[in-house]
């Protein structure tokens, strides 16, 4: 806490720290009225190989006008990396863009260093990581920032810090556990356990440097029509089906038995999916021609919603992927790969957590098919929908049917009401966001309305 | 391979799954369950904690954040369960400790926390330490009840439980000796000038703080001193007690709650706050009343004055608010005028009345008017504290006034129009209380069921609100600045936090009213409708003038212009 690099950090003058935090493409909260910023904690994680300055884990706190926060995770080393502010001539940098500070997380996992209320654990099921590694910058995500070490690793490092286990850390070490092989292998992670909360900093799996994004594949394959990859969209479905399997295995471990629906579960899904249709209907604009063939439809959405919710609720409720779609997803030689079990960045992590119908994973899916389809301006739907029956029947053919409500009519409607939920979200998100996208949820909807199940 | 050491604590302290924050109480929306009436999880015609889990998914949808419980230990059930015989047990009827825990876990995993009743002034007569007591003088715990030899000591301290006691003192023919209680003959009041039971308490209290619970309602806090030519009620060495349990609490068992129960005037509840070294919340009584003898007058004066009349509190306390709980609507802190008005307006047949007050619904005492619903709940949210619901209010739900005493308003929730209201899959004749079936309030007519189908119905909009609220944590720390505007049939008043700026005003008249403002302070700001985000015209210097419909209400966020681009 006392270091020279710490105590430079604390004097940085929160406008500076602002500016810097809110031009972060991993900085959540841009859409906030922010009033303070201010560092909260700092936590020294080893001596730098340079100068000496320790590299340090520093919790910011991002304070709202509506006074509530965010809290965000920024390494700082004094090496390089990039620049955050300078205090007296003395650079201070966000670590993660230095390759030789951030193999010092790997470092630190692979010794299971315990450093008080931070602490680094290593599985022991990928190699160790040497003493001068290549390592290099994979991008920023939405909520996390990733680099590749040697070509092998992969150091996902979570910016916004939320309480609680990170599900993608749970799902790695119960997946593995249960020697479901299609993952990327977990090697190690590190955690926080502090008086203001518990959380996961940060994971380290194996990088697969051989795979293919499966949504880059699968716009590809869509514009050449390509008959051979509707094939591996039915393995896909099969994998799919394997992991909901493995996920709903393990009645003794709380955190995953599967669950019964409570009785008003279809209801309360329902009534959370219905107030979604009338907020984002009644963004819709009478002349807007992307949304013209859904405009005013919005009761007809609603009652097509209370028809599909006239059954039982019926399956089982397990954890999933929680954010599935063809982005995260890998083709390679040792066949399909599943990445990211973060789930939904944008939703609080007890959301994220939660036990569903594994059918919203499915839905998930074959809207991305959808996307996919879409994107790549077929003349007809006819790969679309071969597409998305492909990855199906896949699925079908391998996922334990007691997760699913008994009977097919009974599971093509639950799977359209979360279709339905996914292609409102996405409406919503296209005109907020890609306005040449809009076609594409306006078209998903059209085909609920058209052809319910 | 796996470290499996490594594997974070599943049970036990609740920080896991909350970001610590000793202020959470403050932007919190309480509900209030009680676990006999939500939902029978093992069919054999009473509520349990496998019930109650099993409907956390309805109360995390809803938007809950702390569940308050009514007492769950092991008691003789004379008094609802606030007689009770043993501090760390359960009642067998509600499941077992493994199912509390259960229930504690999953609702921390889903954001919500969880405080129960605890009743320290006394215990059931069951009770082993008043069994002993009663063994006579020379028994170890003999010092722990208020013995005498007369019932002549505390004249001055008033009956609470009129209806059915004669006197504070009850004669043990056991002992031969009087013993003191404030409540019913068979709640003993413990003695706190003893040490041993000062520690007994605590050790209460921390049994539940180590399973995780977040905090504890405090029944019946004023009494737990006695005092010779005093009423016995709010002494000083009530609140040096409290202060000795809320230091223990701080120090080993930080972000919890402890939530007063102190039926009493404003001036003399503030002093259960301490100097933020008492109780974190205490209920605001005096002002429930008020706000429907206000809606029946269509005057607003009554809640402007009782707020005018409520002292400032540490800014680490909250008041906790509600329209209705479990007890009877409590008339004990209005005059007698004000008391035989509301009698005369909302308990017009005496089976309606207990003791002080009047044992009836929401949604009854409302006519089952859903705008005075909605602006009743309205008012109470926007007022200074942390709304607590009732649980079957939202669903508008009845009562049934010809069961005896409080049971009344403790039917089982309604859930769906199934059999028992979905509450039980017993026999009928096995349920603790019938359910509701009358053709108004009946199961087969308000259930969760039906209104989470109908998009405009009560349960609906309260989810909305609750949201709503959640959205400005203004709403939970802001300031309290009432407008008082001419016309005294609208409740108009604004709430501020740093740059957050609500107003909310309120017709609690049956007729549309027109209503000017002096919001010149604001000049340059544009009022901002926060459920549909409509613009309003810019405030200038001249008063501004709103109109509103019957009973109906408006809340504005005041913005600035400039911030309008962010």
């Amino acid at each position: 806490m006392t270091s020279d690099l710490g105590t430079r950090l604390q004097t940085v003058g929160q406008d500076q720290l602002g500016e810097w935090l809110r031009s972060r493409r991993w900085f959540a909260s841009k859409a906030q009225e922010l009033n303070h910023f201010s560092v909260l904690e700092i936590h020294e994680l080893a001596e730098s190989t340079g100068t000496g300055d320790p590299l340090l884990c520093a919790i910011l706190e991002a304070r709202f006008n509506s006074g509530t926060h965010d809290l965000y995770q920024v390494l700082v080393g004094s090496e390089g990396g990039e620049l955050i502010a300078e205090v007296e001539g003395t650079p201070l940098y966000d670590a993660l863009a230095d390759p030789g500070e951030a193999a010092i997380l790997a470092h630190l996992m692979q010794r299971s260093a315990d450093l008080g209320p931070i602490r680094f654990h290593w599985t022991g099921a990928l190699d160790r990581v040497g003493e001068s590694p290549q390592v290099r910058s994979m991008g920023a995500e939405q909520s996390n920032s990733s680099i590749v070490i040697d070509e092998r690793l992969a150091l996902k490092i979570y910016r916004r810090i939320e309480p609680g286990d990170n599900p993608e850390l749970e799902m790695l070490r119960f997946l593995s556990e249960n020697g479901f092989a299609n993952i990327a292998a977990l090697g190690g992670w590190y955690h926080y356990r502090g008086e203001r909360m518990e959380a996961t900093l940060g994971v380290l799996q194996e990088f697969i440097a051989d795979g293919r994004d499966g949504w880059e594949a699968s716009l590809e394959a869509a514009r050449a029509g390509d008959e051979p990859f509707i094939g591996r969209l039915r393995e896909l479905g099969e994998v799919t089906g394997d992991m909901h399997t493995v996920l709903g295995s393990d009645g003794m471990d709380q955190t995953f038995a599967p669950e019964e629906p409570a009785m008003e579960a279809l209801g309360l899904l329902t009534a959370t999916i219905d107030e979604e249709i009338e907020r984002t209907f009644v963004m819709l604009h009478e002349h807007d021609e992307r949304t013209a063939a859904i405009f005013g439809r919005g009761g007809e959405v609603r009652d097509l919603l209370q028809m599909l919710s006239h059954q039982g609720s019926g399956g089982r409720l397990i954890r999933h992927h929680g954010d599935y779609h063809l982005g995260q997803t890998l083709l390679t030689p040792r066949g399909w790969i599943l990445l990211d079990f973060e789930g939904e960045p944008g939703r609080p992590l007890n959301e994220r957590r939660r036990k569903r119908s594994p059918l919203r994973d499915i839905a998930g899916m074959l809207r991305s098919i959808s996307y996919a389809g879409s994107s790549a301006q077929l003349e007809n739907t006819e790969w679309e929908t071969r597409a998305r029956n492909a990855f199906l029947d896949g699925y079908l053919a391998t996922v334990e049917p007691a997760l699913l409500p008994a009977g097919e009519a009974s599971i093509k409607k639950l799977l359209s009401i979360y279709e339905l939920e996914k292609a409102v979200y996405e409406l919503r998100y296209e005109l907020d966001n890609r306005p040449d996208w809009v076609p594409i949820p306006v078209a998903g909807i059209l085909r609920l309305l058209e052809a319910p199940a | 391979m796996t470290d499996l050491s490594a594997r974070p604590r599943a049970t036990g302290q609740a920080g896991h799954w909350f970001e610590s924050d000793p202020l959470w109480f403050k932007k919190a929306v309480f509900y209030e369950i009680h676990v006999r009436a939500f939902h029978d999880g093992n069919a054999d015609g009473s509520g349990d904690f496998r019930g109650l889990t099993e409907k956390l998914d309805y109360l995390q949808w809803l938007g809950v954040d702390c569940i308050w419980l009514l007492p769950m230990y092991a008691s003789p059930l004379r008094d609802g369960g606030y007689d009770i015989a043993d501090y760390n047990a359960i009642h067998p009827d509600y499941g077992t400790m493994d199912d509390v825990r259960t229930f504690i876990e999953t609702s921390h995993q889903r954001g919500i926390r969880v405080i129960t009743d605890l009743v320290v002034n006394h215990t059931s007569s069951d009770h082993l330490w008043f069994q002993e007591s009663r063994k006579g003088p020379d028994n170890p715990y003999a010092d722990w009840y208020v013995w005498s030899d007369t019932d002549d000591l505390y004249r001055d301290a008033r009956i609470i439980f009129v209806d059915t006691e004669a006197s504070n003192w009850t004669f043990d023919p056991v002992r031969g000796q009087y013993y003191w209680h404030r409540f019913f003959s068979h709640q003993p009041d413990l003695n706190f000038e003893n040490p041993e039971v000062q520690e007994a308490l605590l050790d209460a209290m921390r049994f539940w703080l180590d399973i995780g619970l977040d905090g504890f309602r405090l029944d019946a806090v004023p009494y737990l001193y006695e005092e010779d030519g005093t009423i016995c009620e709010n002494l000083p060495e009530t609140h040096a007690f409290l202060k000795r349990l809320r230091a223990t609490v701080d120090r080993e068992y930080p972000d919890r709650v402890l939530l007063a129960e102190a039926n009493q005037w404003p001036e003399d509840v503030v002093e259960y706050f301490g100097d933020g070294d008492e109780c974190h919340m205490a209920f605001h009584f005096p002002v429930m009343p008020r706000m429907f003898m206000s809606l029946r007058r269509e005057d607003a004066t009554p809640m402007y004055e009782i707020l005018a009349r409520t002292p400032a509190i540490p800014d680490n306390c909250q008041w906790g608010l509600f329209l209705r709980n479990h007890d009877e609507l409590t008339l004990e802190m209005v005059t007698d005028e004000e008391r035989d008005y509301m009698y005369s307006e909302y308990a017009k047949d005496p089976r309606m009345r207990l003791n002080v007050g009047i044992r009836r619904r929401l949604a009854p005492l409302l006519d089952n008017g859903r705008d005075e619903i909605e602006l009743m709940t309205a008012i109470m949210f926007s007022l200074p504290g942390s709304p607590v619901l009732y649980y079957g209010d939202e669903i508008a739900m009845g009562d049934n006034i010809y069961l005896g005493d409080r049971d009344g308003v403790r039917t089982p929730m309604q859930w769906t129009s199934d059999r028992n209201g979905g509450f039980s899959r017993a026999d009928f004749a096995q349920l603790y209380a019938p359910p509701l079936m009358d053709p108004v309030y009946g199961y087969q007519a308000v259930n969760v069921e039906a209104q989470l189908r109908t998009p405009t119905s009560l349960l609906r909009w309260h989810r909305r609100f609750i949201g709503l609220r959640k959205e400005h944590p203004v709403f939970g720390v802001g300031s309290y600045e009432p407008l008082r505007p001419s016309n005294h049939r609208i409740f108009a008043h604004v709430r501020r936090y740093e740059d957050d700026i609500a107003l909310c005003v309120h017709n609690l008249a049956r007729s549309a009213q027109a209503v000017e403002l002096d919001l010149s302070e604001f000049e340059g700001r544009y009022p901002e409708e926060m459920f549909g985000r409509t613009r309003f015209p810019s405030i200038g210097e001249l008063p501004y003038l709103l109109t509103l419909a019957p009973r109906g209400f408006f809340w504005f966020l005041l913005k600035a212009e400039a911030s309008d681009d962010v």
